[in-house]
């Protein structure tokens, strides 16, 4: 027998019948501390961003949430207009990317020629690498003003009735930063998305094929139905970084406060609030509201990520259903 | 089961192996910091092309300066995590408690100048008033050809298109001066908006972070307006609007306007705390010369220190004549006698 076998037989031994190793004691020890490190960081992190926070809870309250401005001279703050901008710029992405992706991870998995889809894959992957930073410079420098010429000018003068297309004026703008996010979360819902149609097994497919379907009836009728909760999770992951997102948004959204459903309007996001401002505040108040925004940001996200673990579970149980 | 032992016998190894390589790294970060021979700063963009300057003349130590705006300077000073910090606003009473014993001392003079990107309109060309640029902030001129703009701008072509406001997003010594010298000349702007670093602007400006953001959205923008440092204006060679001074006279911030306005500290006793205002200087025949938006800029070191010594040298050197005349050609104008002596007199009571 060699030692590879012994190995293997050992591993397959029950644990309780065990003689007691000073090596195992050891690393369950130290995976275990390992894994305390990670709840007792995160008690901490949330702890300090709570106590920071306590000068703006006990000033504004509960209203701090939902009231708007940011006017640290007549000490009147509020986390409205951030949070207004948070769930715009995420959603909007999210809507522009999630097709996009599809397209992307079908034509990857299903449509392109196989010696173009390992290039083109591993581009997608790349796009996902390209630090936010340098995103958010070309934003400013290429993107803002390319989408205030030849793409502001004919959605506001075909759609202007909808008062999300008003008027417009300049490239830092709530939309600019949709398209920046869009960019940046369309890699991470392709790249999974592409993983799972690959996983639909072949026989369903060509089942379909067999049964005289055409491709997207097959897609329609085979590939998105299987591939759904992992898709709805996909998208999750995207919202939960486009929500996230600062350095990239700070740059093209031109850190408005206030609200308007003008998405050419310049506007501002928890996470860039806090980014821009963060090493520059003046007073203890205006410091202890940054946290305050943290603390909205952290239960924000948190309630995203419930929310979506919902979904992914409810879509989970009815595909178990149908199958 | 000896392949067990040793498993864990690395894993040991490697555990050790981390933890004795980020002590090793904890402890050279905390020397790196303190060691002789470099000293760390951090805060006013506005002031950093000077510093640049001067730490290439200087060599008794290495200065390491991060440009990262006034407030973050005095944030950076106040948890003593650099030597030195730089404000182009003075401390207000909390920052100045939050400091811990903090000394003020003056070291450069430039201004906040307003810049245009207007098509059509170049450099130096457009007139501005105290009044008609803090309509255009407040939102109450919105097209560049409001007769407000028009009248004192005749014979250039000024389009019908609306102004894009573009400010500083971050915590700003440069809005300080900015909304300082507004609130003095508009009684709107003094109650409604006020004076600080950071201030809550009307609907629908565009922030750009540091005046390079600033300069950048300007740049970008047809029709813009913004302000910056003097030297990142002509730096970007963006357009640099006239100012209407208290005398009644439209000023170039040039050295010798900024020198202008310096004279205001001609005759008046410095404060312990060195807090000089330069903004919006009398309507005398005196200041016929002034710009309205010349400002002292800042370093903030703490009272004592280890580093005492040398933050003494490397600011005495600033201080000299050969330093304050180097940064001419960055637009700095040099500081007035009084003033050097005011600054050399706090300078004394730092101690290690």
């Amino acid at each position: 027998m060699s030692t590879l076998d012994a190995t293997a037989e050992t591993a397959r031994r029950p644990l309780a019948g065990r003689r007691v190793h000073l090596g195992d004691v050891l690393l369950q020890l130290v995976a275990g501390a390992a894994a305390l490190y990670t709840l007792v960081l995160l008690g901490l992190i949330v702890y300090k961003v709570v106590q920071g926070a306590r000068l703006s809870m006990s000033t504004f309250g509960l209203g701090f949430v939902t009231s708007v401005g940011w006017d640290p001279v007549h000490n009147a703050m509020g986390a409205g207009s951030f949070l207004f901008g948070t769930a715009i710029t995420a959603i909007g992405a999210l809507l522009l990317a999630t097709p996009l992706a599809m397209g992307v991870a079908l034509f990857l998995t299903e449509l392109a020629p196989a010696a173009i889809r390992g290039p083109v894959t591993a581009l997608v992957e790349t796009l996902a690498a390209i630090p936010s930073v340098v995103i958010g410079l070309w934003g400013i420098i290429v993107l803002g003003p390319f989408l205030r010429d030849h793409v502001m000018p004919p959605l506001h003068s075909a759609l202007g009735f909808i008062p999300l297309f008003g008027p417009y004026s300049t490239g830092s703008s709530i939309f600019t930063a949709i398209v920046v996010l869009t960019i940046m979360i369309l890699p991470i819902i392709a790249s999974i998305s592409r993983e799972l149609f690959l996983g639909v097994p072949g026989e369903l497919k060509e089942a379909a094929l067999g049964l005289g379907t055409t491709r997207w009836e097959m897609v329609r009728g085979v590939m998105f139905p299987y591939a759904r909760g992992g898709v709805a999770a996909a998208m999750i992951l995207g919202l939960g970084r486009a929500v996230g997102e600062a350095i990239a948004v700070t740059q093209v959204i031109g850190a408005g406060t206030n609200i308007s459903w003008n998405l050419f309007n310049t506007g501002d996001t928890l996470a860039s609030k806090i980014a821009e401002s963060y090493q520059g505040y003046t007073t203890n108040l205006e410091g202890a509201s940054l946290f305050y925004l943290a603390v909205i940001l952290l239960v924000f996200s948190l309630a995203v990520n419930l929310v979506a673990q919902m979904i992914v579970r409810r879509v989970d149980r009815r595909q178990g259903r149908a199958v | 089961m000896p392949r067990n032992g040793k498993l864990v016998r690395i894993t040991l190894a490697l555990a050790a192996a981390a933890l004795l390589g980020a002590l090793a790294v904890t402890s050279a970060g905390a020397a790196g910091k303190r060691s002789a021979g470099t000293l760390s700063g951090a805060g006013s963009s506005l002031v950093a092309p000077a510093v640049a300057q001067w730490s290439t003349m200087y060599s008794a130590d290495t200065i390491n300066y991060a440009a990262l705006g006034s407030g973050a300077g005095i944030k950076a000073i106040s948890a003593r995590t650099v030597d030195f910090g730089a404000s182009d606003a003075p401390l207000t009473k909390s920052q100045g408690q939050g400091c811990h014993g903090c000394a003020q001392i003056p070291w450069a003079l430039t201004a906040t100048i307003p810049v245009v990107n207007i098509p059509g309109v170049g450099d130096h060309q457009l007139k501005l008033t105290g009044t008609v640029l803090a309509n255009i902030y407040l939102r109450h001129i919105t097209k560049w050809n409001d007769p407000a703009i028009a009248a004192i701008n005749k014979g250039l072509n000024l389009p019908n298109q609306n102004i894009v406001v573009v400010h500083r997003s971050d915590g700003s010594g440069d809005t300080y001066v900015f909304t300082n010298y507004l609130s003095k000349v508009n009684k709107e702007w003094k109650t409604k908006i006020g004076c600080s670093t950071t201030v809550s602007w009307p609907a629908g400006e565009v922030g750009g972070n540091k005046n390079a953001g600033v300069a950048a959205a300007v740049k970008s923008n047809p029709d813009s307006i913004g302000y910056v440092s003097d030297f990142y204006a002509i730096q970007n060679h963006i357009s640099i609007a006239r100012l209407k001074n208290a005398a009644g006279s439209y000023v170039l911030p040039k050295i010798s306007s900024i020198e202008a306005a310096a004279q205001l500290v001609k005759g008046t006793k410095i404060p312990a705390n060195n807090k000089i205002s330069l903004t919006n200087p009398p309507k005398s025949k005196k200041y016929k010369n002034a710009w309205p938006m010349s400002t002292f800029t800042y370093v903030l070191v703490p009272d004592q220190t280890p580093k005492a010594a040398q933050l003494k040298a490397f600011i005495t050197f600033a201080l000299s004549p050969a330093a304050q005349s180097a940064i001419k050609k960055l637009i700095f104008a040099p500081m007035p006698a009084v003033v050097i002596k005011a600054a050399k007199k706090t300078l004394a009571t730092i101690h290690s």
